[in-house]
């Protein structure tokens, strides 16, 4: 089944013209969407309205957190010489403050915002996956405690958010701090992949029939390039955290240069993650700007072509941009040229999208607005953290600014003028939308200008600081160096803007003495505002035809005709959870999903995941490995029961003439793009560690060394562990092939020659530096040709555990031609595991004979 | 703010700021890079407040403007103009501008070399001058004046960051790497560096003086760095010190201290601070260190002597203060 | 029947994927140069002024930005729907996608351009 062509549909509303219809639709929309309830039981809904809000509160309650660590700093730094906490106390705090406000409330706070949002900006019930976003929000919760409560027992990380080995890698002096951050935030980062691979599938299979890509609101724009990034910037992360733990778990020499392992390996993959990242959270407060700006300025956005080139343009020029941060570690000059070079240019999209909205508030009629003062105010702040930016940009000048004061000053304009004032403006903006009321304009507005003077007396005078000679990260300084002054101004600041934070945390504990007010009290024009002030569970009433970029504003009767059912999906005869899935360019309608329920799977499945962290974090490695296993189960378990369920019926209609299936398998399935997007992180990954591989090559005069233990391994091996990767991949695509056109037996007994050859592989592919005896210990370059191995024989056994689950799915009778979506998905999984090992067995295999 | 009052107030408060500080700031340099850059920046500066205040502008007038003041192509040309074109024309002149000042200053092998080695939390400094052998020190640095001087910066066991705020801009000390900062001094005097990549526990207690000299002041005080130390075997310290087997990490070059785990302590007593340019150096700060080091300096390698009388750490103090 | 060089172009449409055409070989630029300058430092200890590599490089890469702005010019002015051009057809569709994508070619040209200059002004490794 093709999907239809939406300018052929004729919208027939009569159906719908009979009020009882419409109640008996509601109360059976209402049944399916009830939320569970009880003291125990409500914590297994998955439904994003509520899962969204828990995110939301856990981010929002980290980020207070962290920001009370910042006061204790400052209240060491107001005097110098002070010695209200100790140098390893203070360490703490700036690492956890750091750490806690990137990775526990800045990214998580998007995501969180985004799973309350997004289903409703594209007129969706849920978004696909609901019980993955549970997944991500009880990872979230377990690893943000673990790392953020470190500090009460005195063993938080030290090292800096940054981390840098050899400091961090050596167990000397370092300890169990830098394994809580290394292993508790791989974990977020994991929860983090995770809800953008949710959000990206969102973005593009769940949006409204005849939502193109360019009536998508801004917000689903910014969200996609966003999640985009995420995908591309957390993987070299993660390979860094992996080699980083095998230097402090099993002391292999990635980063020790005694035994040929360079610091800077760390720094480089640092970074590539560190530079997008400020971008990824930065990028979604815009996009609130992008939503908010048309409303008070009651008109379309001014050049909506142009925002989506400057949130493209960023996420790429944005991974340009991280050896910036390395301009004083010696490098040649002229990489760091190129460097500077891109960090210029990221400031064109980033002007173009501010002159967009410059441009709006022009041309149209400004309503003054608490909101609107938030978003001036951030823009103000932003502007002169984006000109310090380009500043910083200019090599020379940042080797004097580098590691100073300058550069606190810089980024915190940079994050509150682009991240957290604006994310206030949008909690003014939303709240209604979240709980019917408005907030308080009156302290909304004093709270403003309270944070306003003092981010401003926190952070201006720090610029002065910096310039004078006041590095970062110091416990205290002397008094002769004439910094009392200055810092004495930031630490009032300081106070001042927590005192402002407080007035908006007073304003929030009001809210529940507060009336409801209407609905869409902002009169915006964009979907969310469907929202009811009495909110209903089911998302949205009936799913929409869009028209428009500003529905609301411009297509006749729309909110009526939502909310009386005329549009898609009305209904829900069956008593399953749906949503409607569309293509990519025009969202035609192509599929009716069945969403999960709630259940407690995705939080055991996040506790036995976070297990395996945590247990390593000390080096319980028996429970470690239980908790892998039960993890492994638990998937198998949750996607045996909840994926790819076979339908009791081929089709079902949508309304208006409308049938369309509610089974798809392959490249038009959410599933299908959903593994499609998780295989692009997790190449990326890989790309990191083979980026390590050559980076040593290119370090070292002799690269492989010569010596006992590092000749390895060989050609042979790899060679043959090759052969058994490609021989299972093609076992596995002629399987997916032959399965289709009905030749069941055949597909099963390649599936089952499949699994051979990847568990054959597994073997072959560790045999070459195990028979070879490369000693990972000794020097980096038996420890990366082990990596790079055990990366890739680990992807075949995960190969060969989906194969034989595809297998069993087909001998178990869930899976016959019709309903193939697991073979597609494996399948994709093993093109990724082919392109891997050709690249990692080419690697290790033939490239010591070519270099 | 009224023009008259702004234009003899900003002068002003540059010369407060540099002022206030005048030997660790980068508004106040006494190296030829470091002048350069801090041109560099009151450019930057000047460029940066002169767009913060146009867009400021442009926000005003947009809030203020009635609706349908600005058309659809008219805003459409001002993100063309405003966001696109003057930004990228800006740029590229600012990349053209700023991308030659980073080639480092030329520097020949007739220059001075010096040597430096970051460790927790102090400074191992090597002087080595063309076709004579090395000068080990530590802590401290001197300069001649008007000399091109090449820094060779490494590291011993984590990273650390050169930066002498008013010589030039800082470059990391990476274990495995060796990194050169050539450098000129263009003012004599006394001034300060410090550690500026995060290294540990006291990160923020690792400093140096630099000391820069007239050339011949420079050269007599080198050639006096290189003789031992003059002998003092009278002095109660110097027994106590090679009985404490202070020598086995200090090398005091005469005696039979030749450790090198620690700072080289030849001419300790000549130096104007102690324990990497944090205390005067006074007895009684001396004493306070050698008792315990680690009350001074949390997570300095030094053990503490606390077994030590007072009157003994004393004479180890006065010991090492005659070191001149 | 033969057919001009301006039809064939407006045949190749506009997609997700090719949005993304010019900022790729931008990126696909920066990490040559990148690369190129960090492995000819480390190995060779030095690189050439002007490298033939570097500058066939570098003009084949605005060529092709050039090339992919061209079509996408060529795309927004597919005709059949009124101004605008910001409804829910398939030519409005088109037409902002290839808006975007030679609003992006413009950007990655500026941005290849920028990445060249460092070449021309930072002679040595040092």
């Amino acid at each position: 089944m093709t999907a239809p062509p939406l300018d052929d549909v004729a919208l027939d509303h009569t159906a719908q013209n009979d009020p009882a219809v419409r109640t008996a639709q509601e109360d059976r929309l209402r049944a399916v969407w009830k939320p569970p309830a009880g003291l125990f039981l409500r914590w297994s809904d998955v439904n994003n309205n509520r899962v969204g809000i828990w995110y939301t509160l856990t981010a929002f309650v980290f980020m207070l957190f962290a920001g009370v660590l910042a006061l204790v700093m400052r209240a060491q730094l107001a005097v110098p010489d002070n010695d209200l906490v100790s140098a390893n106390t203070f360490n703490q705090l700036f690492t956890l403050h750091g750490s806690m406000m990137m990775f526990l409330f800045a990214v998580p706070m998007f995501e969180a915002v985004s799973i309350i949002l997004l289903p409703q900006l594209l007129g969706a019930r849920d978004l696909p996956f609901p019980r993955l976003s549970a997944f991500g929000y009880w990872s979230f919760l377990i690893g943000g405690v673990f790392v953020g409560g470190s500090i009460f027992f005195n063993v938080a990380p030290d090292g800096g958010w940054f981390m840098y080995p050899p400091l961090t890698t050596r167990t000397d002096l370092s300890g169990l701090g830098a394994d809580i951050w290394m292993l508790g935030l791989s974990f977020i980062e994991v929860s983090s992949v995770a809800a953008a691979v949710e959000l990206i599938v969102g973005v593009l299979k769940c949006r409204p029939p005849g939502m193109r890509l360019n009536l998508m609101p801004l917000y689903a724009w910014y969200i996609l390039v966003v999640a985009v990034m995420i995908l591309f910037a957390f993987p070299p992360l993660i390979a860094g955290d992996v080699l980083f733990e095998m230097e402090r778990l099993l002391d292999w020499p990635f980063f020790d240069a005694a035994r040929g392992g360079d610091p800077l390996l760390w720094q480089h993959l640092f970074w590539i993650f560190g530079h997008p990242e400020v971008y990824i959270i930065f990028l979604p407060s815009i996009a609130l700007f992008a939503m908010l700006i048309p409303t008070f300025s009651q008109r379309h956005l001014l050049g909506y072509p142009w925002i989506v080139l400057a949130a493209v343009g960023t996420a790429f020029l944005s991974f340009g941009l991280w050896v910036h941060h390395m301009f004083a570690t010696g490098l040649p000059k002229i990489s760091l040229a190129f460097f500077s070079a891109a960090s210029e240019a990221v400031a064109i999209p980033t002007g173009v999208q501010i002159f967009c909205f410059i441009a709006t508030l022009w041309a149209g009629r400004v309503i003054w607005s608490t909101p609107l003062l938030y978003a001036t105010g951030s823009l103000a702040i932003f502007v002169i953290g984006g000109l310090t930016g380009v500043m910083v940009a200019v090599a020379p000048f940042d080797w004097q600014a580098h590691d100073t004061y300058f550069i606190v000053a810089h980024l915190h304009y940079v994050l509150l003028g682009g991240t957290l004032l604006p994310l206030f403006g949008g909690l003014y903006y939303y709240w209604p939308l979240v709980t019917g009321k408005k907030l308080s304009d009156r302290l909304g507005r004093i709270a403003f200008w309270v944070m306003f003077a003092g981010a401003n007396l926190a952070f201006f005078p720090m610029h002065f600081s910096g310039l004078m000679g006041m590095p970062r990260r110091v416990f205290t300084y002397p008094a002769e160096l004439g910094l009392g002054g200055l810092n004495m101004a930031s630490t009032i600041g300081a106070f001042l803007f927590a005192a402002g934070v407080a007035l908006v945390c007073v304003d929030l504990c009001l809210s529940p003495t507060r009336k409801k007010g209407k609905r869409n009290p902002w009169n915006a024009g964009t979907l969310e505002w469907l929202a009811h002030p009495e909110d209903e569970d089911w998302g949205i009433r009936s799913v929409p035809l869009i028209e428009s970029r500003y529905p609301i504003w411009d297509q006749p009767g729309f909110v009526e005709k939502v909310d009386e059912g005329r549009f898609f999906l009305p209904d829900a005869e069956e008593g399953r959870r749906e949503t409607i899935v569309t293509t990519v360019l025009d969202a035609r309608p192509l599929q009716v999903v069945r969403l999960g329920t709630p259940s407690f799977k995705p939080m055991f499945t996040a506790i036995a995941l976070g297990g395996v962290f945590i247990l390593t974090t000390y080096h319980l490695y028996w429970a470690a490995l239980g908790c892998g296993v039960t993890t492994l189960a638990m998937i198998l378990w949750w996607l045996w029961t909840g994926t790819a369920e076979i339908p009791e019926k081929a089709g079902k209609s949508i309304g208006h003439g409308l049938t369309i299936p509610l089974y798809i398998s392959g490249p038009s399935s959410s599933g299908w793009w959903a593994m499609f997007i998780t295989m692009m992180a997790d190449a990326t990954a890989f790309s990191g560690l083979v980026f390590g591989y050559y980076f040593f090559w290119t370090i070292h005069p002799e690269f492989p060394p010569a010596g006992p233990g590092m000749d390895g391994p060989g050609a042979f091996w790899p060679m043959a562990a090759l052969a058994l990767v490609l021989a299972g991949w093609a076992a596995t695509l002629v399987a997916r092939i032959i399965h289709a056109r009905g030749q069941v037996s055949a597909a099963r007994g390649l599936l089952a020659f499949g699994i051979l050859a990847s568990l054959a592989s597994l073997a072959a592919g560790l045999a070459g530096p195990w028979l070879t005896d490369l000693r990972p210990t000794l020097h980096v370059y038996p420890a990366i040709v082990w990596t790079l191995a055990i990366w890739t024989t680990a992807h075949s056994g995960i190969g060969a555990i989906m194969q034989a689950y595809a297998l069993a799915r087909s001998l178990a009778g869930r899976m016959p031609p019709a309903y193939d979506a697991d073979l597609h998905n494996i399948t994709v999984y093993q093109h990724f595991l082919a392109l891997t090992a050709i690249v990692a067995y080419a690697t290790i295999g033939l490239f010591p004979a070519a270099a | 703010m009224s023009r008259p009052l702004f234009r003899s107030a900003a002068p002003a408060l540059f010369a407060c700021l540099a002022g206030c500080n005048m030997h660790q700031s980068t508004l106040a340099p006494f190296g030829r890079d470091a002048a350069d850059i801090r041109g560099m920046t009151l450019l930057l500066v000047g460029g940066a407040v002169v767009i913060f205040l146009g867009v400021a502008a442009l926000v005003v007038a947009a809030m203020r403007a009635p609706a349908g003041r600005l058309t659809h192509d008219g805003g459409m040309r001002l993100v063309l103009w405003a966001g696109g074109i003057v930004p990228t024309v800006v740029l590229g002149a600012l990349l053209v501008w700023t991308l030659p000042a980073m080639r480092p200053a030329p520097a020949t092998p007739a220059d001075l070399r010096v040597a430096l080695v970051g460790e927790q939390f102090w400074w191992r400094v090597a002087y080595r001058p063309p076709n004579r052998p090395p000068v080990v020190s530590a802590n401290e640095l001197r300069l001649p004046v008007g000399r091109t001087v090449v820094l060779e910066l490494g590291a011993g066991d984590v990273i650390h960051s050169f930066w002498v705020p008013g010589l030039a801009g800082k470059m990391d000390m990476i274990p495995g790497r060796t990194n050169r900062l050539v450098v000129r001094a263009d003012k004599a005097g006394r001034y300060r560096g410090v550690c500026a990549e995060f290294c540990g526990l006291s990160h923020a207690l690792m400093a140096f003086d630099v000391v820069a000299m007239p050339p011949a002041a420079f050269d007599a005080w080198l050639a006096a760095e290189a003789r031992p130390a003059a002998p003092v075997a009278s002095a109660p310290g110097a027994a106590l010190f090679t009985a404490n087997g202070c020598g086995g990490c200090h090398a005091v070059r005469g005696t039979a201290g030749t450790g090198s785990i620690g700072p080289d302590l030849t001419h300790f007593g000549a130096r104007a601070t102690l324990a990497a340019g944090i205390l005067p150096m006074t007895t009684a700060n001396v004493a306070r260190f050698v008792r315990d080091a680690g009350s001074v300096k949390p997570g300095a390698r030094m053990p503490a002597f606390r077994h030590l009388s007072p009157g003994d750490t004393q004479a180890i103090a006065r010991y090492l203060e005659s070191l001149k | 029947m033969k057919r001009g060089i301006g039809h064939r172009v407006r045949e190749l449409k506009v997609t997700l994927w090719t949005l993304i055409v010019p900022p790729t070989l931008w990126a696909a630029h920066f990490l040559f140069s990148y690369l190129w300058a960090a492995i000819s430092c480390e190995k060779v200890g030095y690189f050439a002024r002007f490298p033939i590599t570097f500058a066939v490089g570098t003009g084949l890469a605005l060529v092709l930005i050039v090339a992919s702005g061209l079509i996408a010019w060529a795309q927004t002015r597919t005709p059949g729907t009124p101004a605008p051009h910001d409804g829910g057809t398939d030519i409005d569709r088109l037409r902002f996608i290839a808006y975007s994508t030679m609003l992006l070619a413009g950007l990655s040209f500026v941005a290849v351009v920028f990445t060249a200059i460092p070449v021309m002004l930072i002679g040595d490794c040092r």
